[in-house]
């Protein structure tokens, strides 16, 4: 089967499983099915077909799983903010649209990811710029200063930081990969490189570090700080990197134990949940209530109880950080590892790519996306079931956030990009190698 | 390079197996220690997937009902917000108080009250709709007392001195349970404290409305009678301290009768020092001081009487010097008493000296309509004998016709009282009035406590015991 066919083919399937979630949430809430809840879902199922079709004209031989999986994730996503809060969901589905839109934006404006290497340093210095905007403009909300606020609306720069730091990285390292793989001298017995090569290394860390204590923000560092030495790792093949990588994390997080008290109340509550179960606990604790009620099966789509009389959340922040809670109590555990195993599945097809990318710069750029996506999903869900210390990043796809959505939809563009030329580079298909060529 | 890249996914697919292996923990092998937690109120949330059991009014009239919204039973309040403090609330975001929780399991129909399931039920986890509870209150009473003490800080309990069911019992300021979880924070930190009972759980001066207390133990000692006689010059010195009269007056010669009549400090200070310490404390014991009042709520909800200091309540062998004594015949030196407790002891002396069991649930009516369970009546305390009972109602006549307590007086209906202007030492007082009518056939003691004003018992207090007791009155049927 060709690799469109079977996209279409899970699209229709994850179509048809985001109708049935809605109707039953539909159902849950107004007590009747009604035509306005499938008009709803087939406007959904319509932006991914829209997309299906973007990426069959461009990118014929793109990964068939990466697009569908990420319907799915939309579609429990939606449907979970819709049964919390139906105002919110009229949001997030605006703003996926903005999403689809980039993602055609991107895939039609890019084409091969390799043009982007052309720019890295500019693509870094947004990056950068970015963050720096974060630390200087942002506004603090529940004591991690990671918004900024721009015609009305609040963008969460470091997202999309996330995406130019990786493509930067991707480049710059695959550049520089034989340097810092070559020991020149030993420490402590250990071959390490020359010093200068340390350089980045150091300005990840320090960059990290000050993320840690301006932004006050530990799932952030500790993304950037990781996905920067898995990098260094996939360019270099040298353990040492991530021994010295993690090392210098563990240093920067002990400082910010010590100094920034936001990060030492997360810290605290990990520890001892019970001890502050009526103030800075009450959170984690709701929700691990809350998903123990979910039991294995769950109490159904729209069933279970996540909203006080009042209508608002029984674990504060339910659309944003703790989405996945409110996934665990209606689905059960069987959904909930349903939906961890979809993350797997996105993951693996990143990782995938980025094994028979045929060049360093692609592979790079796979992996460290894959890598990103992965981490912050591991972080979120780690967090919100006291696995790790919390911190407030959102679930890809699934949690309420434009910012979120729509660099994600940027990352799923650029994934699919560098599969294709990955497909191109191995099938022989002359049409289209002659067509990646004329890009160059 | 690609084996970099595979160790990375190895390393990812290790962190999402923690993931999931965490979940399991928590939603399978701990789901369990988590539902029962006493942080968690969720099972608040399962229960209400059952209808719950109404809570009734003495009349049969719904005070707390069960409605369906949304898949879940939730409470609504026919009769608006009518006994809130003793009612309790059922809120899954900040969990079960009062009766609701007390009843909960009757009310949900877990309880074996309800006599036992088939075994085919219990497998499949159906069970009894819940009962519904008859309660003593009674609604008018109840109206009467809650709008009596609108604007006030204080308490009202009200109830059959013969049976000991409570008919009312109000504190305010209060809160509408309609609108509990929209205003919990403004509730909740009000300095006013609305949510705090403060007819059971409060604890006030009693002042000179304990003064009963110390007339039951002189005339049971046999120390005094109603004819003895006294001279007040207006100080009693006493072990290098002095009593004084409220206000500062002079009564002079007097008897015992007139002593209860005007509330006369220099008298009750003598007379507990000539009953002594020992039988003073005892006496107030035979009370239900130093006790739980029996009644079956959550233990927090009902506040133990006696002598405090530093919030803590002292032993009754504690040491007094005879000026503490002195005071603490009249309803000072560190007294503190519930007006739940004050009420039991007007209903003693309205009940022949008898203390009854006071209790709230009047019977237990299973989901089929039939009566599960009835209250029986159950004497708790015999605080005095019954001829001391008839000598001092007799006395505390006197209060409500020719004394402090006039303000309580009902029309062609005989009223037995005593006041009390508990003096707090910040210059505020607590006005109080005890007392009970018919005093010839009781059928109602009421307690009457108003914190934090200027004026006296007989002013404040006594008029808004009259009101209770009238609407007491006008019933045809009391528990």
């Amino acid at each position: 089967m060709k690799p469109r066919t079977v996209e279409l083919l899970f699209l229709v399937l994850a179509g048809a499983a985001a109708t049935m979630a809605y109707v039953s949430v539909y159902a849950g809430r107004y007590g009747e099915v009604s035509q306005a809840s499938i008009v709803y879902a087939l406007f959904f199922v319509g932006v991914f077909v829209a997309l299906h079709f973007v990426v069959r004209w461009l990118l014929p031989l793109a990964d068939p799983y990466l697009l569908p999986v990420t319907a799915l994730l939309c579609a429990l996503g939606l449907t979970a903010i819709y049964r919390l809060d139906p105002r919110l969901a009229q949001l997030q589905g605006r703003w996926l649209l903005v999403g689809a839109a980039l993602f055609i934006l991107t895939v039609v404006v890019v084409r091969d990811p390799l043009r982007l290497d052309r720019y890295r340093y500019v693509i870094g210095a947004i990056g950068l710029g970015l963050l720096v905007l974060t630390i200087v403009a942002g506004t603090e909300v529940r004591g991690a200063r990671l918004w900024i606020r721009l015609f009305g609306m609040s963008i969460q720069p470091s997202e999309f930081a996330k995406l130019a730091i990786v493509v930067f990285l991707a480049g710059y390292l695959d550049d520089k990969k034989v340097m810092l793989s070559v020991p020149t001298r030993r420490l402590l017995g250990v071959p390490v490189p020359a010093t200068k090569y340390f350089g980045p290394l150091l300005i990840m860390w320090v960059l990290s570090l000050v993320m840690l204590v301006f932004m006050k923000d530990f799932g952030m560092s500790l993304l950037f700080m990781a996905v920067f030495v898995a990098l260094l790792y996939m360019a270099t093949t040298r353990i040492v990197y991530v021994v010295l990588g993690a090392g210098l994390f563990a240093a920067a997080a002990a400082f910010a134990l010590a100094v920034v008290p936001h990060v030492r109340d997360r810290f605290d509550i990990w520890i001892d949940p019970w001890r502050y179960a009526e103030t800075t606990g009450y959170q984690l604790l709701q929700s691990l209530f809350t998903m123990a009620d979910g039991g294995v099966v769950g109490a159904g789509f729209g069933r279970g109880y996540l909203l006080y009389s009042a209508g608002d959340p029984v674990v504060p922040d339910m659309a944003t950080d703790f989405i996945f809670t409110a996934l665990a109590n209606e689905m059960g555990l069987l959904g909930a590892v349903a939906v961890i195993l979809c993350f797997l599945l996105f993951v693996w097809r990143g990782f995938r790519v980025a094994v028979w990318a045929p060049d360093g710069f692609s592979k790079l750029l796979a992996g460290g996306l894959a890598t990103a996506f992965g981490l912050q999903t591991f972080i979120i869900i780690g967090g919100v079931t006291r696995l790790i210390p919390l911190t407030g990043v959102t679930l890809p796809f699934v949690s309420y956030g434009g910012s979120s959505i729509v660099a994600n939809f940027i990352l799923v563009a650029l994934l699919l990009m560098v599969s294709h030329r990955t497909a191109v580079v191995h099938s022989g298909d002359e049409v289209q190698r002659r067509r990646l060529a004329e890009l160059r | 390079m690609n084996r970099a890249v595979a160790r990375i996914f190895v390393v990812a697919v290790v962190l999402f197996v923690a993931l999931i292996v965490n979940l399991t923990y928590w939603m399978v092998v701990r789901a369990e220690d988590l539902r029962t937690a006493p942080e968690n109120h969720r099972r608040i949330a399962q229960e209400m997937k059952h209808p719950r059991g109404d809570l009734l009014a003495y009349d049969g009239s719904v005070l707390a009902g069960s409605v369906r919204r949304s898949g879940y039973y939730r409470r609504r309040y026919p009769q608006g917000s009518l006994a809130p403090h003793l009612l309790g609330y059922d809120s899954v975001r900040y969990g079960r108080t009062g009766l609701e929780a007390e009843l909960n399991e009757l009310l949900t129909g877990e309880s074996l009250e309800l006599g036992t399931q088939g075994w085919v039920d219990r497998i499949l986890g159906r069970r009894p709709d819940g009962a519904d509870v008859r309660l003593t209150l009674v609604p008018a009473v109840q109206r009467a007392a809650q709008q009596a003490l609108k604007g006030q800080t204080g308490a009202v309990v009200a109830l059959d001195p013969g049976t000991g069911a409570v008919i009312a019992a109000a504190s305010a300021p209060s809160f509408d349970l309609r609108r509990l979880e929209d205003r919990w924070d403004a509730y909740s930190s009000d300095a006013s404290a609305p949510l705090f009972d403060r007819a059971l759980q409060g604890l006030f001066v009693p002042g000179s409305a304990f003064k009963v207390v110390t007339a039951a133990a002189a005339l049971d000692d046999g120390a005094v009678d109603p004819e003895s006689r006294f001279t007040d010059t207006g100080t009693y010195v006493v072990y290098g301290g002095k009593v004084t009269n409220y206000g500062g007056a002079v009564y002079g010669l007097h008897d015992f009768t007139t002593g209860l009549t005007l509330s006369i400090n220099t008298t009750f200070g003598k007379v507990g020092n000539d009953v002594g310490r020992k039988k003073l404390t005892a006496g107030a014991e035979a009370f239900g001081f130093w006790q739980r009042p029996p009644l079956a709520l959550p233990a927090k909800a009902v506040a133990v009487s006696g002598r405090y200091r530093d919030g803590a309540l002292l032993e009754p062998t504690e040491d007094m010097d005879p000026l503490g004594t002195a005071w603490f015949a009249c309803g000072q030196e560190n007294a503190l008493a519930s007006p739940l407790q004050m009420a039991l002891v007007a209903g003693a002396v309205a009940n022949g000296g008898r203390v009854m069991v006071p209790y709230l649930v009047y019977e237990v009516l299973g989901a089929d309509g039939t009566t599960v369970t009835t209250a029986e009546p159950e004497m708790w305390l015999e605080a005095m004998t019954p001829q001391t009972a008839a000598t001092l109602n007799t006395m505390m006549q006197r209060v409500v016709t020719a004394g402090t307590g006039t303000g309580a007086a009902l029309e062609g209906i005989p009223v037995a009282g005593k006041t009390g202007t508990g003096e707090k030492g910040d210059g505020t007082n607590v006005a109080w009035f005890i007392g009970f009518a018919p005093a010839d056939d009781p059928q109602v003691a009421v307690a009457v406590a108003i914190d934090g004003v200027s004026a006296t018992g007989g002013e404040v207090a006594a008029p808004i015991a009259a009101a209770v007791l009238r609407a007491a009155l006008e019933q045809v049927s009391l528990p």
